[in-house]
């Protein structure tokens, strides 16, 4: 039980250290403020054409998931630790479609992304983790 | 199959499932979204292939372009380096034939040589002195620089040059061009030509040439990052004549 709560709260710290980048992202999209970049591809990246899907800016979709995955630590079910990890895996899988163009179509990194990237990697052995722990209960 | 799709497996394999199906659909959306982007111009150049068949045509040259800048930083009107020991800047109009003979004959060897390497950053200062043609062209290419791909666009509008204030500058070929680059959003570009970044770098060209006392296209200067610059006294557009300078600001 304590390893489960401890597997919550370092997911909940990984959502919300994600939700702030996305925030961040967000704020600086919609702002019109330049944002601090050390690669300097930022802008690039946050202006192309795959900084949205169906319209939605992709940092939008990201603050929603990293919300959602907050929300399932709230929780000690194990229907929460799946749909957290569901979204976590989803969201890797579709960040590496995004590392993929920022290299290769986009020729732009873009650092925050990369955070956010590094951030779901460790989000997703953690959640794979809960899930595992949960489900070899009886 | 069925012993294994029970209980604990079972869970993971839905979790992984949905997983996937949702990645799947982001994925697709974001490559349906950018190539809708990409194939709705009004009026989009075409070009007839062999089977009769048309397509949006890409802008001439623009492989090329792509290679030349591909993985080299740009910032606004900067390539480069923004840390590099020298900066060489240049005046140009993009209606200016000796412009365009500069950016085809002795850009792609100093972007190797000299830009490629750190040494040196290049920053681009458009001034419309040839026409009204020439705004419209330069709005476009610092609205280009919004999204920092300022010299992608110009060296490409280069390769489109048609003959002064004969009208070539259309938003048809701006489109096109826009289009032609990596990842661009063309539709932003075209939108921020009006935009105040775009007023605001336009004005900042102007005052830069006033300055700098430059009456003609195109016009080098070249120094110490943060010294002071030096007009480059070219006697030929093509990179032997900027070997001189460049080598010895970087040794």
């Amino acid at each position: 039980m304590t390893s489960d709560r401890r597997l919550r709260a370092a997911i909940a710290l990984l959502a919300l250290a994600g939700a702030g980048v996305t925030a961040y992202l967000v704020y600086a999209r919609y702002s019109g403020t330049r944002l601090v970049c050390t690669t300097g591809g930022c802008e690039t990246v946050q202006h192309s054409k795959y900084a949205k899907a169906a319209g939605i800016p992709v940092a939008v979709l990201g603050l929603v998931a990293y919300l959602a995955v907050l929300a399932t630590t709230l929780t000690g079910r194990i229907e929460a630790a799946a749909i957290g990890a569901a979204i976590v895996f989803a969201g890797l899988a579709f960040a590496i479609y995004l590392i993929v163009i920022q290299v290769a179509v986009i020729d732009a990194i873009c650092q925050w992304c990369l955070a956010s990237d590094a951030i779901l990697a460790v989000l997703a052995v953690l959640s794979a983790e809960r899930l595992r722990r949960l489900a070899g209960r009886p | 199959m069925t012993r294994f799709l029970h209980g604990r497996n079972l869970l993971f394999v839905g979790v992984g499932a949905a997983a996937l199906v949702v990645a799947l659909v982001l994925i697709l959306v974001s490559v349906l979204g950018s190539s809708n982007a990409e194939t709705t111009p009004p009026t989009p150049p075409t070009q007839t292939a062999a089977d009769g068949s048309t397509a949006p045509a890409k802008a001439p040259g623009a492989a090329a372009t792509a290679a030349l800048f591909r993985g080299v930083p740009q910032q606004l009107n900067q390539l480069g380096n923004p840390k590099a020991k020298v900066t060489m800047i240049e005046f140009a109009d993009p209606q200016c034939p000796f412009c365009r003979q500069f950016a085809l004959d002795a850009l792609p060897a100093i972007v190797k040589e000299y830009v490629r390497t750190g040494k040196v950053k290049l920053v681009l200062f458009g001034i419309p002195i040839i026409g009204q043609n020439s705004e419209d062209g330069l709005r476009a290419v610092y609205a280009a620089g919004l999204q920092n791909k300022l010299w992608n666009f110009m060296d490409l509008l280069y390769k489109s040059q048609g003959a002064e204030n004969s009208g070539w500058i259309t938003d048809a070929l701006l489109r096109q061009i826009g289009d032609s680059i990596p990842g661009f959003d063309t539709d932003k570009m075209m939108a921020d030509r009006r935009s105040s970044d775009v007023d605001a770098a336009l004005a900042a060209s102007e005052q830069q040439a006033s300055n700098a006392r430059v009456d003609r296209t195109p016009t080098f200067f070249a120094g110490p990052t943060g010294g002071t610059l030096q007009q480059i006294p070219v006697t030929a557009l093509t990179p032997e004549a900027f070997r001189p300078t460049l080598d010895s600001l970087t040794r």
